[in-house]
């Protein structure tokens, strides 16, 4: 039932200038022809803050003003409970023509319920831009692209307190050992090295994710996945020790079982200077600079996970990241009566996802307004902000992007890794204990 | 009234005294459990939310934020709490209308099946609600009123119905049964009885049901979230999500609107509770 | 008098009651009918699918679910949540409701002030309740770890969400916190509905205010009592909301509650069949608890 959702292999060295991709389509646009008949696409998106909803509100506006006959209607769902609205809607033959969602394993279950429009040969015929192959990859599910990703990569990194390391003396870690190094320092200085608010379980998970990638690169996850391999192999276990030697150690701020992070708790013990460093996904940046400019240009910068220069001399790539390259996806849901597809609507979507969406103004909005870098080819190159440089930095460097491991395990296994998080940063269960728990749920999901 | 029956001694009056004292002193030790979280709901809502992360959440706001209110208004406000407003009052004159006809047989007649309908009603108490999104999704839409405001109606009311009748099944049950049979020999008949004895003598139970469903109503996300989509239809605890994005979320204005929203349900609850005094019953028996 | 003509006059009577009463129930049963046992209904069938929510196959499974339920320890362990949660909401809301309404009627208007402040935490929505208990709650800074710093005199951080079985019973506490001042209201309401005369009759006849009490007004406030304590035990056995908010079902399960649960598999695992089986268990499990309860409460009735 999971076939694996792809490796998300992606090479480095972009060339090109900002927005190149979409430029020389300018001269002759090889975009589908559209309907002149009325036309109305329903359409939903998670867009219902700001700046975000100016931006995608805009992006249709634009459409609509240059296909006067089509009305969009685009409807802002809450975040919180979408895939509620999507289950509920799809359930009772009311899902929206157009909709977004985040890839992975959710995305295959929409595809195989027939929710999904297969785009293999319209993305293949016709122009999009040109977009990293990682991103192209979380879009694609057994070999068929699925999806048009247009929300932006995510970086997973480390945020750090610059006034704190330069009082306390210390550099920036380029290896698990530093970093160690660096941690103890911090606690001798009085710091808690690390802000971590795991009530909310994927943020501990980060951790995890980090330390297997670096200990063994993808292979072992990759084995754990297929099962032919096993959740409790030396890296596994090497990350969950290492995670409970530094809760030990006092890496961790007290009771971050219990703080959420959507509450912000966790950027709160890096504002009043209790916590040095915090691991997190890139939209931080956006985050904290929203909360106050003035801080982060004073203290906020970024480093990438360090390296395991024992698992680096064994020749295991040191470059593998842990995020996401497409931040959100739209799928295409046009079907006739009959369950053909409906292909004057399908076109329709796909020149308001491609043209639209993920135009130079569209981008320019998202790297200026949003600070979100788009999954396309060159984007990287109009960064301005020095850590959102760093993140896109560490991002097209990677061998390859790991999605995060509660987007990419079947649900079933997602809400076991979750509780397995709490527990084994909580010391309840060990390494090997977790690893198991995880056998036990991998293999249950492939049974299926 | 107390004073004609003081007739206690010295002692007791002492003893009585002292048990007051504690009695105050616990009393208003629960004023502030009851009040703290309140407060600092209010004085978040006038900070930043850097402020609030970097200084604690248990901090007078430095310096003061007055902004958010007006960012809230600005944003149409006043139109979800418009129709917050009209959703709430219909569905309540609905239910308490509705559940104070059902109440009235179970409580006050003999008849067959009787307990068998009040043990169904009872069950559908302990219906949990996410399971009715679907099928109500799917009617709302079948009856063209996906994306109406009074499409809330019918969830609304009847998901109120069965704890409300079972509620007021008991106050209904408290009236004594001379009072019906006085009526009846005044030529009165089960309906005119409901009408004049029984609805007014009720009183009590209506304000306690109103006030918890006002209240519950008021606060309504599931359905409402899920049948309503265009924001000229949305109520008031669907504003909060535009505030809440993927990952940031203003904690400080979200609480500024919830402070609104709690603002006009204190007003109604002042009012009201105001109709829960003794005599009622008394005043209504000799009247 | 003839035999006949009493009998008949009885039944005619028993007829205009018969006919009263559906006149009177009507509307409730019709909104029900469409709005909950239609529901309930397609819950009940949806439980023999193997369904993912939204997919147009359905495999039906027969009882396969239902077996799989018996046997499942998260339901059990999610359920065992609830009675706990039931138990203590039953120990900490209902006396702690009847205590301060005791109190108010005792204060009569000179009171309202604790009133409507008593009343306040249950204005606060469950968002606002999850978020600013979560600070209450915290391990840095929270209420409980200032107050054992101050009273040890030196540094002790209490992890009350973070660990189990504190963080189920923190939220037990938020709850009585939430809840309380419904029950409150309600007992002064029961209260408002004895006669008046009835305590000026006993103050007359000498007794004392403990006397009319526990002699008179806890056997009128019976029903309204056992009314309370149903509520809330239905309402603690369905749960969802502010736990929703607050803690997800975490740290690792140990505020999993049996709704919670049925969201996750239905809305988040694609899991839909095995949901709804969750459902009309917690469904079942309730009713038969509600009914069993009023059962064993068998509260004197007079009509």
């Amino acid at each position: 039932m999971y076939k694996k959702v792809l490796a998300t292999i992606m090479t480095a060295a972009m060339v090109g200038s900002m927005f190149t991709a979409v430029a020389g389509a300018e001269e002759a646009k090889n975009i589908p022809e559209l309907t002149t008949e009325p036309l109305t696409i329903n359409f939903w998106d998670i867009a219902t803050e700001e700046p975000s909803k100016s931006i995608a509100e805009a992006a249709v506006a634009r459409f609509m003003a240059d296909y006067p006959n089509i009305t969009v209607n685009q409807v802002h769902q809450q975040n919180d409970n979408y895939k509620q609205q999507l289950i509920v809607a799809m359930s009772s033959g009311q899902a929206p023509d157009m909709y977004i969602h985040w890839g992975g394993g959710p995305m295959a279950e929409y595809y195989k319920s027939g929710f999904v429009n297969d785009l293999t040969d319209m993305f293949n015929t016709y122009d999009h831009p040109d977009f990293i192959d990682a991103a192209v990859a979380q879009s694609s599910y057994e070999d068929k692209v699925l999806a048009i990703p247009f929300g932006g990569l995510s970086g997973c990194d480390i945020f750090y307190n610059k006034s704190i390391f330069a009082e306390v003396d210390v550099e920036v870690p380029t290896t698990i050992d530093e970093l160690e190094a660096v941690c103890d320092k911090l606690i001798e200085a009085g710091y808690v090295p690390f802000s971590l608010a795991n009530g909310s379980k994927w943020t501990g998970s980060m951790y995890y994710m980090y330390l297997v990638a670096r200990h063994s690169g993808n292979d072992e996850f990759a084995a754990a996945y297929t099962q032919e391999g096993s959740f409790t192999s030396d890296a596994f276990i090497w990350a969950g020790e290492k995670i409970q030697e530094w809760v030990n150690k006092g890496y961790f701020n007290e009771g971050f079982n219990s703080l959420v992070t959507d509450n912000g708790e966790d950027r709160a013990l890096m504002y009043d200077n209790t916590c040095a460093m915090m691991l997190h996904g890139s939209w931080q940046v956006r985050s904290m600079n929203a909360d106050s400019k003035e801080w982060c240009d004073a203290n906020l910068g970024v480093f990438r996970f360090p390296e395991d220069s024992e698992a680096a001399a064994n020749g295991v790539p040191q470059n593998v990241e842990v995020g996401t390259a497409i931040g959100n996806g739209f799928s295409f849901n046009c079907w006739n009566e009959d369950g053909s597809v409906d292909q004057t609507k399908l076109d329709a979507c796909y020149v308001l996802a491609t043209q639209y969406f993920n135009d130079d103004t569209y981008n320019e909005e998202q790297m200026t307004k949003a600070q979100t870098i788009p999954s396309i080819k060159g984007m990287e190159a109009g960064i301005e902000d020095e850590n959102m440089k760093v993140v896109a930095d560490v991002f097209f460097n990677a061998s390859n992007v790991q999605l995060w491991y509660d987007q990419y395990l079947p649900a079933s296994v997602t809400e076991v890794h979750k509780d397995c998080m709490t527990e084994l940063f909580g010391l309840t269960k060990t390494p090997q204990e977790i690893g198991e728990a995880h056998d036990a749920a991998m293999q249950a999901a492939l049974a299926e | 009234m107390k004073g004609n029956n003081e007739v206690n001694y010295r002692k007791q009056k002492m003893k009585s005294r002292i048990a007051w004292t504690i009695v105050m002193i616990l009393a208003v030790f629960w004023l502030f459990v009851a009040l703290v979280p309140f407060v600092f709901m209010i004085l978040n809502s006038f900070r930043k939310q850097f402020d609030m992360l970097a200084q604690g959440v248990f901090h007078l706001p430095d310096p003061w934020f007055f902004d958010n209110y007006p960012g809230i208004i600005a944003k149409g406000f006043f139109g979800y709490f418009f129709r917050s407003v009209i959703i709430v009052v219909v569905s309540m004159i609905l239910m308490l209308t509705i559940s104070a006809f059902a109440a009235y047989p179970l409580s006050r007649m003999k008849f067959k099946f009787r307990a068998v309908i009040y043990a169904g009603i009872v069950a559908m108490m302990s219906i949990p609600m996410h399971v009715t999104l679907i099928p109500i999704f799917k009617m709302t839409t079948d009856m063209g009123l996906y994306d109406n405001l009074f499409a809330l109606v019918g969830p609304y009311v009847t998901f109120a119905l069965p704890m409300s009748v079972f509620i007021l099944t008991a106050f209904m049950t408290t009236i004594p049964k001379e009072v019906e049979e006085s009526a009846e020999i005044d030529g009165c008949n089960k309906y005119t009885n409901f009408f004049k004895i029984i609805l007014p003598l009720s009183k009590s139970g209506l304000s306690t049901l109103a006030i918890y469903n006002g209240v519950s109503m008021w606060n309504e996300f599931a359905f409402a979230n899920t049948l309503l989509q265009s924001a000229s239809q949305k109520t008031l605890p669907l504003a909060l999500g535009q505030f809440k994005g993927e990952h940031a979320m203003d904690m400080p204005l979200i609480l500024a609107v919830l402070v609104l929203s709690a603002l006009p349900m204190i007003i109604v609850f002042i009012i009201f509770q105001d109709k829960l005094v003794k005599g009622m019953m008394a005043g209504a028996v000799k009247g | 008098m003839p035999t006949s003509k009493t009998n008949s006059l009885a039944k005619a009577r028993a007829k205009s009651t018969a006919i009263a009463a559906t006149v009177f129930l009507l509307p409730a049963l019709i909104l029900i009918a469409v709005y909950m046992i239609y529901p309930v209904i397609d819950t009940f069938v949806t439980s023999t699918y193997k369904w993912n929510g939204i997919s147009s196959d359905k495999i039906f499974v027969g009882l396969d679910n239902w077996k799989t339920l018996l046997a499942d320890s998260s339901f059990w362990s999610s359920f065992s949540h609830n009675v706990i949660v039931m138990v203590f909401s039953i120990l900490l809301q209902i006396p702690l409701g009847l205590l301060l309404a005791t109190f108010l009627d005792a204060g009569g208007k000179k009171f309202n002030i604790f009133k409507i402040i008593w009343f306040f935490p249950y204005l606060m929505s469950s968002v606002a309740i999850a978020f600013l208990f979560n600070y209450i709650l915290a391990t840095n800074g929270g209420l409980f770890s200032s107050l054992a710093t101050l009273i040890t005199g030196k540094k002790t951080l209490i992890d009350l969400l973070g660990k189990n079985p504190s963080a189920l019973f923190s939220v037990i506490g938020v709850m009585a916190w939430q809840f309380t001042p419904f029950y409150m209201v309600y007992f002064i309401a029961g209260y408002s509905n004895i006669d008046a005369s009835l305590y000026e009759a006993a103050v007359i006849d000498g007794a004392t205010r403990k006397q009319y009490l526990f002699k008179i007004a806890s056997p009128l406030l019976g029903p309204i009592f056992k009314t309370a304590c149903t509520m809330s035990l239905i309402g603690s056995l369905k749960y969802f909301d502010m736990v929703w908010n607050m803690t997800q079902g975490g740290p690792a399960g140990g505020t999993e509650l049996m709704a919670t649960y049925m969201y996750k598999l239905s809305f988040q695992q694609f899991n839909m069949g095995y949901g709804s089986c969750v459902a009309a268990g917690m469904f079942i499990l309730i009713t038969l608890i509600a009914l069993l309860f009023q059962k064993i409460f068998v509260v004197k009735e007079d009509y």
